[in-house]
């Protein structure tokens, strides 16, 4: 998908997306089981898990990245969506959430919360997973662009089988460096610190 | 560019200040460097809706007008996550295309002071402002203005021509009130006289510098405040600059070489007050030598032209008759441009003065070419100093029952007697709507701060044909609301007439309908969304003012024999002159602009007594020495400099510092000269900003805060210059780099095996393309010294501020300085100034990073000295080696509230670039040609899946540059500017001799002496 068309699908998408899961999974809600037949032979995530036990900071609002990304199989970009365009990933804004949670979800008691949240024009305040040193420049954009066609997971790990987020590469620069080395990408320092 | 936001971020009731703390930290926002210790857990805000224009991590471009003088100057402000980070000129603008100066870029310290009033306040019974309601202060209004007949109230403006001042002035007949007051200090009466003298009209017509081959100032410093310098300075640079083997020539007449006086071939200093009799002198042997064909309405003049043959004045002006005869001829040899008006050469005889200029022009038959009326700068005109006069002695009548004072400072811009604070005691009510807290604020009643320019919606007219609109590019910082706004709302509460003539629901719909009047006017039959969004698109609509054609008016004959300034016999004369930084005052509340070092004297953040260094060692005072400067009206203290600018009978301060409010950056700090001018109203309406002055030591003394090291190079050819004959005889100084002393053949050797392990080392990937080796070339033939650079270098790079006792100290951080040095002027030689921009020189050799133990100073493979920030460790190895002198360290954690040096106080902080890393306390910093600008350039090169365009990056110095003098780009590519440039019969290296084999190449400034005197 071009990038323009990816812009311009994320305000169709949100409708299309609430519609689809609508007709697909009628009265189901997030993290129950009861998944109809079309997903059946994907991912399928647990229903129950303790948040306390899993790896990565516990989050105001348990949002599941094994269900949303590994069994509904939605793109990453669907909610990161400037991850093709900007040195940032982007983080949804709460109208992506509700975009389908205005309607799926309603048994969930985190959807609930969610709902308070809109409702009280309250952004969540998530905690930070993913930490580079702050003299570090990362562009998101150049990476996931680039020739070496280098997927989410090759630095975030597998996300879409992770109820709750963990930090999975060390983010340090030796990490950086082996990946440049091996891609022949550039190793020069101001290509990241300046 | 992105179009018509209201700078809404969200449709939510969120706090918005914490938003916007908290996004900063989200979108990877201006990252503080903090050592290796473990740092706190951050919190990741999504936005509740998604805003309009706005990707994270992307900057928006919004167009608008700067507001920082009258000048109206178009700007693109670049907006990171809801906030301004950065403002650049507006290449579209006819105004200053694409450039601006440094109050320009400093405009974003207004927007983000710390001491703006932040809200509506009240004076309360025992004086002190309390926070009131902006619906109890509007309903204040109101019943005021019921409890007084419409011929008390007053209104006193700066110029804001265009829909607010159309505004106020239907707001006021719509109650019976007298026209505003539009007040600003630099108002250009004499010009405005002389024009109506001359030519019958007082229009400021449209100076063609670009045209002028032959440039005369009498005095106005258009390269510094006059009139609209960005724009002059972009056309000077074009007729000046040296090209193609010739260029134009430029005299000076003033009695102190200002700024723009350092950048002409020729410096004439006639008596003070004496430069009519030297133009009219030089009319006179055009009209009686008949060097050009004689106009019809000549005659008009002769009888005064007569009367000043140049051997009449040659004693009263102290020129020489053969000066004055060889001025006359270049004169008309080439199509040329006289000026005269500056305000620092503004005494009582200004206007005479200015009317001689135009005399001169239109007897040189400039009038038509290189000064056209028409396209008149300022349209809506402006009142005089006298006006406000009359102003001040109503208020002291009882004849000012309600006064609104915006977006003026009177009781600190004006000659001290004026007393404008103390005769708003005896005004029943005053409303103040000024964004700070300065001199007329804290006397008013009420203070109902004005949005910031950057915040609202407005238009404004510089010239004629040119409509300049303003949108808010972000929402407001503080609980501020538009003036225009206030007054809509007051004039529905109070009803009546002016209920029903100001209708508009808000002033964005006020504005809306003046545009479509516009639009109408302009025969512009689109649908007015289209007219209205593409004019946001492009920041106006811009349109050719027809010329018109201007002769000799009947009152020319009026024209008098101007009365010479007679200073007392043992005595000076006092000039006061605007500070290019501060202007009037209004810029002394931005940091940036208080730290850059004035381009003459290299003082910061101060006022001082500019006195020749003869008169100084005749009367013992040396620079520092606290000197009481003395005229009949008042008595100022301070620092002595020594300048060789200067005839020895003049002393010489800046204007602007001396505030007694305005917030911390400004108040307590220097001497407000307004304090010893003259409150008389001369002949044209305006202040004499001469006074006679006595001189007294008062044997106090201080070490003056200047970055200036030695004033003269020592034979070391650091800012080299060549004569235009010298050029045209094929003598371009020393061969392009050929100082260097021969190296050894077995240190060369060594030299190249270290920078070829060096390159492999570095040498990973193809980062675009060819390996580029990025470069800067400077041509000292168009640099000015105006120091626009400095200040957007602070704007990109995150620069802090460090306060004159750091300064003094030697500790200024600023990446890139204007050394200014002086030749000549000692013997009898005619004293010339030089400007050289110093900023890191990426040397191919550098000294500063073989001594750095921690390789944190190193060669990229694109040529860059980078400095790796997180690596390294203080040693300050790498600066001692420097021979340039352009790294700095920090001494202190600048962004750091607890620590003594902390830079940037709330909100001052949200105009850090996001881009670039806040240096911590033990790092060494310095310029790498903007690196983040080349990452994002080529990054975006990538993602386009094209080659980077030569010109496509731009340093942040570059970009501002008014005069063209900086060209950026990659010296292996042998088809761009910068290696063209480069490679300049004129090209040297600074220092070339230390083999350093520098990035920056620089090209000779250019004299036009010698061609062809006698």
């Amino acid at each position: 998908m071009t990038k323009r068309a990816l812009l311009l699908a994320v305000p169709l998408g949100m409708v299309a997306a609430a519609v689809l899961l609508l007709l697909t999974r009628p009265g189901s809600a997030q993290g129950t089981g009861q998944a109809s037949a079309a997903q059946m032979d994907g991912f399928k995530a647990p229903v129950d898990v303790d948040t306390a036990g899993l790896p990565g900071p516990v989050q105001p609002l348990f949002y599941r990245h094994d269900v949303h990304a590994g069994e509904y199989e939605m793109d990453c970009r669907y909610c990161h969506f400037a991850a093709e365009v900007s040195p940032s990933a982007g983080l949804p804004t709460m109208s992506t959430c509700m975009g389908c949670h205005i309607l799926a979800g309603a048994a969930n008691p985190e959807v609930q919360k969610l709902r308070d949240y809109w409702n009280e024009r309250r952004p969540i305040e998530w905690v930070e997973v993913h930490r580079l040193a702050p003299f570090v420049r990362f562009p998101h954009h150049r990476h996931v662009n680039s020739d070496a066609e280098i997927e989410c997971q090759d630095c975030h790990g597998p996300i879409e089988e992770m109820p709750q987020v963990y930090q999975y590469a060390s983010l340090k620069m030796g990490w950086c460096i082996t990946c440049h080395e091996k891609e022949e990408a550039s190793t020069d320092c101001t290509v990241c610190h300046y | 560019m992105a179009n018509g936001s209201d700078g809404e971020l969200n449709g939510s009731g969120m706090n918005r200040r914490r938003f916007l703390t908290v996004l900063g930290a989200a979108g990877g926002g201006a990252a503080a460097l903090s050592g290796c210790s473990g740092e706190a857990t951050d919190k990741l805000i999504p936005y509740l809706v998604p805003p309009d224009n706005q990707i994270p991590g992307i900057a928006t471009w919004y167009a608008s007008t700067c507001r920082e003088c009258p000048a109206g100057c178009g700007v693109h402000a670049r907006v990171r996550e809801g906030r301004v980070v950065k403002v650049e000129g507006n290449p579209e603008s006819p105004v200053n295309q694409g450039r601006l100066c440094a109050r320009g870029q400093a405009s974003l310290q207004g927007l983000y002071n710390p001491d703006r009033v932040r809200g509506p306040m009240v004076k309360n019974a025992g004086g002190a402002f309390e926070p009131i309601s902006w619906d109890d202060a509007i309903a204040r209004i109101t019943e005021r203005l019921e409890g007084v007949t419409g011929d008390l109230i007053r209104f006193v403006t700066g110029n804001e021509a265009g829909t607010f001042d159309r505004l106020v002035t239907e707001w006021l007949a719509a109650l019976g009130s007298p026209a505003p007051v539009v007040y600003e200090p630099f108002g250009y009466e004499a010009l405005r006289f002389a024009g109506q003298q001359v030519f019958g009209t007082d229009r400021l017509p449209r100076y063609d510098f670009g045209a002028a081959r032959y440039v005369l100032s009498f005095g106005a410093d258009f390269l510094e405040t006059w009139l609209s310098p960005v724009e002059q300075a972009r056309g000077f640079s074009e007729s000046h600059g040296f090209r193609d083997g010739s260029m134009g020539r430029y005299v000076h007449v003033e009695p102190r070489m200002s700024m723009t006086g350092m950048s002409a071939d020729e410096w004439i200093a006639p008596r003070p007050g004496s430069e009519a009799l030297l133009a009219l002198a030089m009319a006179h042997v055009i009209v009686n030598e008949r060097l050009v064909p004689r106009q019809s309405d000549t005659f008009r003049v002769q009888q005064l032209l007569d009367a000043h043959a140049p051997a009449d004045v040659a004693d009263r002006t102290g020129v020489p008759v053969e000066t004055i005869e060889r001025l006359a001829r270049e004169f008309v040899a080439e199509p040329s441009l006289a000026v005269a008006g500056g305000v620092g050469a503004q005494h009582e005889q200004a206007h005479v003065t200015a009317a001689a200029v135009n005399v001169l022009n239109y007897i040189a038959g400039n009038v038509g070419r290189t000064v056209s009326y028409g396209a008149d700068l300022n349209p809506a005109g402006s009142s005089s100093y006298a006006d406000l006069g009359s102003l001040v002695r109503a208020m002291r009548n009882g004849g000012v029952g309600v006064l609104f004072i915006h977006g003026a400072n009177p009781a600190h811009a004006a000659p001290a007697g004026t007393d404008f604070a103390g005769a708003m005691a005896q005004v029943g009510f005053s409303v103040s709507f000024a964004r700070f807290w300065d001199e007329t604020a804290v006397h008013a009643d009420l203070v109902l701060p004005d949005h910031d320019p950057l915040e609202q919606w407005n238009d404004f007219e510089p010239r004629a044909g040119v409509y300049a609109l303003q949108q808010p590019v972000m929402r407001p910082v503080f609980d501020t609301r538009q003036t225009g706004d206030v007054l809509l709302t007051v004039a529905q509460q109070v009803g009546g007439r002016l209920g029903a003539r100001l209708t508009a629901a808000t002033y964005k719909d006020y504005l809306q309908q003046a545009w479509g009047r516009l639009q109408r006017r302009l025969r512009d039959f689109r649908p007015f969304e289209t007219f209205w969004t593409e004019a946001l698109q492009h920041g106006g609509v811009w349109r050719d003012a027809p010329v018109r054609t201007v002769r000799l008016a009947r009152s020319v004959a009026e024209l008098q024999e101007p009365a010479t300034w007679s200073a007392p016999q043992d005595g000076f004369t006092l000039i006061a002159y605007p500070s290019p930084a501060l202007y009037d005052g209004r810029g002394a509340n931005r940091p940036w602009l208080q730290e850059l070092p004035d381009p003459v004297t290299k003082m910061t953040w101060s006022t001082w007594v500019e006195v020749h260094p003869e008169t100084a060692a005749e009367q013992g005072i040396h620079e520092g020495d606290i000197l009481e400067v003395t005229t009949p009206v008042g008595t100022v203290e301070a620092p002595a400099y020594l300048y060789p600018g200067l005839r020895r009978d003049v002393l010489a301060m800046p204007l602007g510092q001396g505030h007694t409010a305005f917030g911390r950056y400004a108040e307590g700090r220097g001497a407000n000269v307004y304090a010893v001018l003259s409150t008389d109203v001369t002949e044209f309406g305006g202040v004499s900003h001469y006074a006679a002055a006595s001189l007294r030591h008062t044997g106090r003394h201080e070490y003056v805060a200047k970055t200036e090291g030695k004033s003269r190079q020592m034979g070391r050819g650091i800012a080299q210059a060549v004569t235009l004959a010298a050029l045209q005889h094929g003598e371009h100084g020393e061969p392009h780099g050929g100082h260097a002393a021969p190296v050894p053949e077995h240190i060369e050797e060594l030299l190249d095996e270290v920078q070829e392990a060096q390159d492999a080392d570095t040498k990973h990937g193809d980062y675009a393309g060819d390996v580029p080796r990025w470069a800067l070339a400077v041509d000292l033939s168009k640099c000015t010294g105006c120091s626009a650079c400095v200040t957007a270098c602070h704007s990109e790079n995150n620069i802090p501020t460090v306060g004159p006792e750091l300064v003094r100290r030697g500790r200024e951080m600023a990446w890139i300085r204007i050394e200014r040095y002086f030749e000549g002027g000692e013997h009898g030689e005619p004293l010339e100034a030089r400007h050289l921009p110093m900023m890191c020189q990426q040397c191919g050799r550098a000294p500063c990073e073989p001594v750095c133990p921690v390789y944190a100073a190193y060669q990229t493979p694109d040529g860059l000295n980078g400095q790796i920030y997180n690596r390294c460790v203080g040693t300050r190895y790498c600066s001692n080696n420097c021979p340039y002198k352009v790294r700095v360290f920090n001494w202190f954690d600048h962004q750091e509230e607890n620590d003594p040096a902390f830079a940037f106080p709330d909100p001052l902080h949200w105009l850090l670039n996001p881009d670039v890393t806040v240096r911590a306390k033990g790092v060494m910093e310095k310029c790498t040609f903007c690196v983040q600008r080349i990452r994002g350039k080529q990054n975006e090169a990538m993602l386009a899946g094209r080659e980077l365009q030569d010109g496509e990056i731009l340093t942040a110095c570059q970009q501002t540059c008014p005069s063209d003098a900086l060209v950026f780009g990659d010296l292996n590519d042998p088809t761009s500017r910068v290696h063209q440039v480069s490679r300049d019969e004129r090209s040297y290296h600074v220092l070339g001799d230390l083999n350093t084999q520098p990035g920056v190449t620089y090209l000779r400034k250019v004299r036009n002496v010698g061609v062809e005197e006698a």
